[in-house]
């Protein structure tokens, strides 16, 4: 029983194992906006991020007995996600880039500011796009996810060491292509 | 490669704060914060909620058998479907849900249990229950007084759990239920009542 | 740098899509960066941010001038680190978790004693710990001493009585009050009754039938 704030992620998983299917619906609606983040600055495709997360979050609610610490269930889910994304960039084919990240059509209603920045985001998402998978993964989680080495290691399963390197490398090849498109 | 200082990387990992780095190179960090920044604002995109929700409850493989026993069962009111090739489902449960509710209510989840709101407001047009349970959404649980004897009841199912409120009379007058057991400050010079849910099944 | 003079063109704050599309509309809009601000603080500091929302929204729909509701969600965000320390103090290890958090404020809130919390948290070393706390703010809130409720309900706990039943250990001893008893002997009798409290009446199938649904509220 919890008091009026939601309940926490133990407390969802234990229900949802306990056969209230519809718990899992807290779940999503507590991960779904940054995953959905996450999964579009790693496909380059909004519509291919909701395939690869809602992908996720259904093996998730499958596997949800083997997600072992329960009070972490977040980083649980990014590793499910991680995955689905690198499958469909798999599937995908070399130099197939999604047509959906043309820069937004902005209302000419919008302020000069706004337009600027959607530019702005379609030339940096671009240029996360350009990225191998491995750096682009590891400075999305670093850098727009906020993860800290350690949770992106349990994300990931890679070493501290390795990410480091693909987040530096990562850095060195945005900040070209930025320097490039100025 | 496109090396840059390591200084850079050593205050985007932390390490080191950004006023021990030379002017020259805050350029590049600022630049890449930026593009952080950019990256890290919301994906306007649509809640997948129902979609996986209905994949969840779509029916295992054999299709046949599974299909026919989930038309005979009754499902709960919240039951959502929203993928175009459920409509055909999604139309008969909702045929279903009314058919049976009508019978034995809403079926109750376990962890689910019923709050019964009461009031006495003998002149009152309209009388709402307003809480942590509809994010305080007025007008959306409405009390009634079928026999018009000033003596307003609405009976909810609602997630185990407890929850503060107050009534809404005639969509403008906030008053705490005084028929409540338990009464808590609402930090603006008012109270609120709470309700403690508990299961209805063990 | 071209690059720079866009990039300084920056300024819309990165708040959480889903927080914001909860409060937008529902609280005075000069009130929402400061509130959205202090969710972010919550989860920066390992908090729930669900009761500042909740509160909020409560503000807006009470039609609260701005500065009180961020006064109100400011003192929740206070309430809200007391009881983490609270948590800690008493011996939880981090990371804290927010339904204790939230359970924790919820009894300050109803005013039982910080010493009496730390001592229920320490005795009760395996949450979810809502229940008991709900049970002992019951009694303090009928008058009954904080340290014989909070001695009450854990030996309810330590003889098997476990979450939802708890209230009924609390709801029998203010019958007892009810029936002319004072409250250290409607503790004591309670105590001997433990633990056989009598449980809740079930809900009658007319109960069920008649009940329905609210609107499902937004998503956190």
């Amino acid at each position: 029983m919890d008091v009026i704030g939601a309940p926490s992620d133990a407390e969802i998983v234990a229900r949802v194992l306990g056969g209230d299917a519809e718990a899992f619906g807290f779940v999503i609606r507590r991960y779904e906006a940054g995953l959905l983040r996450f999964a579009t600055r790693m496909l380059g495709s909004r519509d291919a991020a909701a395939d690869a997360v809602a992908e996720g979050l259904v093996r998730a609610y499958r596997h949800l007995a083997s997600c072992r610490e329960p009070d972490r269930l977040r980083t649980w889910l990014y590793r499910i996600v991680t995955n689905r994304c690198k499958s469909h960039l798999a599937r995908r084919s070399v130099g197939d880039v999604p047509l959906d990240e043309a820069p937004p059509v902005a209302d000419p209603a919008d302020g000069e500011a706004e337009l600027e920045r959607a530019e702005q985001l379609a030339l940096v998402q671009r240029a996360l796009t350009g990225l191998s998978p491995d750096k682009r993964e590891a400075f999305v989680l670093k850098h727009v996810e906020g993860l800290s080495y350690e949770e992106m290691a349990a994300i990931t399963g890679e070493r501290i060491p390795t990410l480091k390197m693909r987040v530096h490398r990562a850095r060195e090849a945005l900040l070209k292509v930025l320097e490039d498109h100025t | 490669m496109n090396t840059i200082d390591p200084r850079i990387h050593q205050v985007l990992d932390g390490e080191l704060a950004v006023d021990a780095l030379p002017a020259e190179l805050r350029d590049a960090t600022e630049a890449i914060r930026a593009a952080a920044d950019l990256l890290a604002a919301p994906v306007p995109v649509r809640s997948l909620e129902s979609r996986v929700m209905a994949e969840i409850h779509r029916p295992a493989p054999s299709l046949a058998r599974r299909v026919s026993a989930w038309l005979a069962t009754p499902h709960a009111i919240t039951f959502r479907v929203r993928p175009v090739w459920s409509l055909a489902f999604a139309a008969a449960a909702a045929v279903l849900t009314l058919f049976y509710a009508r019978d034995v209510g809403p079926q109750l989840g376990e962890h689910e249990g019923i709050a019964q709101f009461v009031g006495r407001f003998p002149d009152a047009r309209s009388v709402h229950v307003v809480g942590t349970f509809n994010d305080w959404r007025p007008g959306t649980i409405a009390l009634q007084d079928l026999d018009n004897d000033g003596v307003w009841t609405a009976t909810v199912v609602l997630p185990a759990g407890t929850y503060e409120y107050m009534f809404v009379v005639d969509g403008e007058r906030w008053v705490p239920d005084h028929l409540a057991d338990r009464l808590v400050a609402d930090d603006f010079g008012r109270e609120n009542s709470v309700v403690i849910v508990r299961p209805v099944h063990r | 740098m071209r690059l720079w003079a866009v990039l300084a063109l920056l300024g819309m704050p990165l708040t959480a899509q889903s927080v914001q599309s909860r409060l937008e509309g529902r609280i005075p809009s000069d009130a929402l960066p400061v509130v959205d601000s202090l969710v972010q603080v919550a989860l920066h500091e390992g908090l729930p941010s669900e009761p500042l929302v909740q509160k909020a929204l409560e503000g807006g729909a009470k039609q609260v001038p701005s500065p009180r509701i961020v006064a109100a969600v400011q003192a929740s965000l206070a309430q809200l680190r007391d009881a983490q320390e609270l948590l800690v103090r008493a011996g939880d290890q981090p990371p804290i978790r927010a339904g204790e958090v939230t359970t924790v404020a919820w009894a300050l809130r109803r005013k039982v004693p910080p010493s009496t919390v730390e001592h229920v948290v320490a005795e009760l070393p395996h949450p979810p710990r809502a229940a008991a706390i709900h049970a002992i703010a019951d009694l303090v809130a009928h008058g009954f001493d904080p340290d014989s409720s909070a001695g009450l309900i854990i030996a309810a706990v330590h003889d098997g009585l476990q979450r939802d039943r708890l209230l009924d250990v609390s709801t029998a001893a203010l019958h007892e009050v009810q029936r002319g008893r004072t409250r250290d002997e409607a503790i004591g009798v309670v105590r001997q009754q433990l633990p056989n409290v009598p449980g809740p009446p079930k809900p009658e199938r007319g109960t069920i039938t008649r009940a329905h649904r609210p609107d499902t509220p937004s998503p956190p």
